[in-house]
Parts: structure tokens; C-alpha cells; sequence
């Protein structure tokens, strides 16, 4: 059985056993709940400006950066895929954590929403270079999904932000660093 | 010779409804799907297409480009996948014409798709027709 693990973000801890059967079926609708809890509140984010504050403030960090603020307000959850070592190419043992995000985003519950993939790596290497390398690799999952698994491309935004936004802040080389971050921005216009 | 014919002619029916069986199965999800791609085909991947990426059909094409060398087991499997996923697209974007009636006649005040969905997944009518095999086969319930 094959264990893909969710890390938990903020309150909400997730665990999923993505195994066979019913138990694929809860980790499928566990995403859905997860993604699909949308606060009214939930402010507008503006991805061309993340990209502008992300760009100016490299390697000072983005958590206290006024447009990145408000992606902590909206509904998302954490998820571990793994690359080729300094490459876009998603380890075939991941394929399945982008499946399960393209049956989530396919559900009636999420389909008007659209999604923002942030990627993040940890400290080990160059900051540029981990800037780029994680925009690459957030690109190549919104690539996977809108052509691979058919999710309207017009639903999908990416970004890196290299190490930037450490989950382990006393830790930047800590490899928990090293992640994606899928947000629900809201519904399609 | 009779006979022969009539054995034959017997076994292309039942190849038949075999060959119907197989595509009236219930779709799997986009998860399996790949799950199934990287049990089977991981190493070859791995050896044949480093640094290539799984959308825009990358990988199947590269996977196709060495057919001669990617093991029999992956070969199959990759075409079983494209149809798999295939036929859960399908299905998915079939529901809206499927269960067009069925909405109008047990969900008609629901707003959102969502909320249309658990609608229909409520009414045991739907359940049992066309449209919840369509619910079914999209993976919606």
C-alpha cells in the first residue's frame, strides 16, 4: 500500500492514506473538502503581484510580504511531490499525488474554482537558482494537470518561490521545506 | 465444417460481449490511473526518459519511442492508462447531458453543480438509472 503524506497546514492536519478501493475514494474527497471550504471573506489575490513582491524581496523572504499575506486566509493544504534531482521531472512515485489533485479539481464541488501551485524548496543550493527551479517545478505540475488530466488551463497558476517562505524557519535546510502548496483562489471569472 | 463454423461464429460472439464487458467496466480514477503507469512502467521511465515530464504527453511519447526496449508489462499498461483516463474524461463530461433530465425532474431548485450532485446522489430513483451509472463512472460517488 502506498502512503502519500499531506502535511498539515495551519489548524487543519491532514493525513491521507491514498491506498485501493473506498480508502482512494475518502482521499479523494478529503481534498475536496479541504479545497472547498471557502470563507466569504476570502480576499482577491493577484498572482502577477506575488510575482513582483517575490522578485524584489529575494532572500529577505516573502511570509511578511503584503500580497502573500493574504494566501495564509485561503483554503489549501500541503503535498509532497518529488522531482528528479535539479530537473522538472516528477519522480513516477508522485504521479499519483498529481492524479489525485486533477480528481479533486474534476469534482462538481471545485469546478468553478480556480488553483494557484506555489512551489518551495529548502535552503541547500543558490536562492536564485532555487527561485527559478521551484517556478519550473510548479509550472510543470499546472502543465501535467491541464494537459495530461484535462483540467481547463484557465483554472491554473503557478509560482516559485524558492526558499523563501520556510515551513521550518529554524531549519531553512530542513527537506519538510521542500514543498507544494495547492490554493483554492476563488471562483473563475 | 458446419460445426466449425458454428464453434467459430460462437466464439467471436462471446469475444464480443467479453470485448462489450470490458468497455461498459466502471471507469478508475485519474489517480489509479497513474498510480498504475508508475508501478509499471517507474523504471523504465527512470532509464529511458530522464528528465522528461509527464504532461503534454511526454512521457507516452517517449515511452512509444522506445518500444522496442520499455518492458512488455509497461507497454501494455500505458495503453490501458490513456484508455482509463480517457474514459473518465468522458464520463465526466458526460454527466451534465446525462443527467439532464434527472435534474430537472429531482433537483430542479438546487443551485451549484455541487449542490446538484449530492441532490442526485440522495434520490434512489437516480441511483438506479442511467444517470447514476454516469455519477458512478465519473467518480462522483
Amino acid at each position: 500500500m502506498k502512503r502519500i503524506q499531506f502535511k498539515a497546514l495551519l489548524t487543519i492536519g491532514l493525513m491521507l492514506s491514498a491506498g485501493e478501493g473506498a480508502a482512494q475514494q475518502i482521499s479523494d474527497m478529503q481534498l475536496v473538502r479541504t479545497l472547498g471550504r471557502v470563507e466569504n471573506a476570502a480576499p482577491a489575490i493577484d498572482v502577477a503581484l506575488l510575482v513582483e513582491e517575490a522578485t524584489a524581496s529575494a532572500g529577505k523572504g516573502v511570509a511578511n510580504l503584503p500580497n502573500w499575506q493574504k494566501l495564509s486566509k485561503l483554503s489549501q493544504l500541503i503535498l509532497d511531490i518529488e522531482f528528479e534531482n535539479d530537473s522538472v521531472a516528477i519522480e513516477p512515485k508522485s504521479y499519483r499525488t498529481v492524479g489525485l489533485i486533477a480528481d479533486a479539481l474534476h469534482h462538481p464541488n471545485l469546478r468553478r474554482y480556480k488553483f494557484l501551485v506555489v512551489g518551495h524548496t529548502s535552503s541547500t543550493g543558490d536562492a536564485q537558482h532555487n527561485l527559478k527551479l521551484s517556478a519550473q517545478r510548479a509550472n510543470a505540475i499546472t502543465e501535467a494537470l491541464s494537459t495530461t488530466f484535462a483540467i481547463a488551463p484557465d483554472r491554473l497558476y503557478s509560482i516559485g518561490v524558492g526558499e523563501e517562505w520556510p515551513l521550518d524557519a529554524a531549519n531553512l535546510k530542513a527537506p519538510e521545506n521542500r514543498r507544494v502548496q495547492l490554493i483554492n483562489l476563488g471562483l473563475v471569472q | 465444417m458446419t460445426n466449425r463454423r458454428a464453434v467459430f461464429a460462437g466464439t467471436i460472439v462471446l469475444t464480443v460481449l467479453a470485448l462489450a464487458t470490458v468497455a461498459r467496466a466502471d471507469t478508475i480514477s485519474y489517480a489509479d490511473a497513474v498510480s498504475l503507469l508508475a508501478n509499471d512502467c517507474g523504471s523504465d521511465i527512470r532509464k529511458y526518459c530522464k528528465g522528461l515530464n509527464l504532461g503534454s504527453g511526454r512521457i507516452q511519447s517517449c515511452l512509444e519511442q522506445n518500444e522496442g526496449k520499455v518492458s512488455p508489462a509497461c507497454t501494455v499498461t500505458l495503453a490501458n492508462v490513456i484508455t482509463s483516463i480517457r474514459q473518465r474524461q468522458a464520463a465526466q463530461s458526460s454527466f451534465a447531458t446525462i443527467c439532464k433530465h434527472d435534474i430537472a425532474q429531482y433537483c430542479k431548485s438546487v443551485k451549484g453543480e455541487g449542490n446538484v450532485l449530492s441532490c442526485l446522489n440522495k434520490a434512489t430513483r437516480v441511483n438506479e438509472g442511467q444517470c447514476g451509472q454516469a455519477i458512478i463512472d465519473a467518480g462522483w460517488r
